[in-house]
């Protein structure tokens, strides 16, 4: 499980008083500044977020230590991550996308098959892309009981039982 | 314009006999279409269909919401990955 996702960007000042423009990557935007003190990428500093309101190319916001236009722009193309343990626990049968990608491929018997490479949303279920070991391509899975039948985040690891045809051989 | 309802579904022909033999056969496969316009019936329901988007085909698993629609509505043409996230996924 990775310990820190990706849930923002700085893109720019907003104004002269120091608010900067965010853009959200969360489902819900405005929930970026729910999930606690975010921080950088290189993880040498850390913002408290609050929304100010809502502009066409996202949210205007105010971030802890920052007071000037210049300070805003200096920040412009930041990436903002959160604490993974601050994102809300997930239902049943649900998972976080950031908690899939990653997870090692077994086919039944227990022979690796790849690696999961994206989860795309897709309007029937949705889709596991999993980049196939020793293939260099990649394979479309839908994320559902039948075809992935175990998912075991403390192993790392999905299970999966493809209908024949799904797999390149 | 809505369609007439005493036309019935549109559904290509070569969907409806590859469905049907898949069916018969009790193989789980992916059946393979290129026909986005053919209307999902109730009998395709528990199949795995592979729906042509111009480029490769999107495996879809037919559920019972699915009937009435078409099967292109499943398989966007447009790939967007965006950023994980809090983003979730449900196992259905």
């Amino acid at each position: 499980m990775t310990d820190r996702v990706c849930v923002g960007a700085i893109a720019g000042a907003f104004g002269v008083r120091g608010e900067v423009r965010l853009k959200s990557f969360c489902a819900d935007p405005e929930a970026i500044a729910a999930y606690g003190p975010l921080w950088t990428e290189a993880q040498d500093r850390r913002f408290e977020v609050s929304i100010t309101g809502v502009i066409p190319q996202g949210l205007s916001a105010n971030l802890t230590g920052v007071a000037t236009k210049e300070q805003a722009d200096a920040l412009r193309g930041l990436r903002l991550y959160a604490d993974r343990d601050a994102l809300p626990p997930a239902e049943d049968d649900e998972f976080y996308f950031a908690d899939l990608i990653g997870l090692a491929v077994m086919d039944t018997g227990g022979a690796r098959l790849g690696t999961i490479k994206a989860v795309l949303e897709n309007p029937g279920n949705d889709l596991l892309e999993v980049s196939l070991d020793g293939h260099g391509k990649t394979a479309l899975l839908p994320f559902t009981q039948a075809v992935v039948p175990t998912v075991d985040l403390e192993a790392a690891l999905v299970v999966i039982d493809p209908p024949e045809g799904l797999l390149p051989d | 314009m809505t369609r007439s309802v005493w036309k019935g579904p549109f559904v290509d022909a070569y969907v409806l006999k590859k469905a049907e033999k898949s069916r018969e056969s009790g193989r789980n496969e992916v059946i393979k279409i290129w026909s986005r316009r053919s209307t999902i019936l109730p009998q395709f329901v528990g199949l795995t269909f592979g729906v042509y988007n111009g480029h490769k085909h999107i495996p879809i698993a037919v559920t019972e919401d699915m009937i009435g629609q078409k099967f292109g509505e499943y398989s966007p043409t447009r790939t967007y990955h965006g950023h994980a996230a809090d983003k979730k996924a449900k196992r259905k």
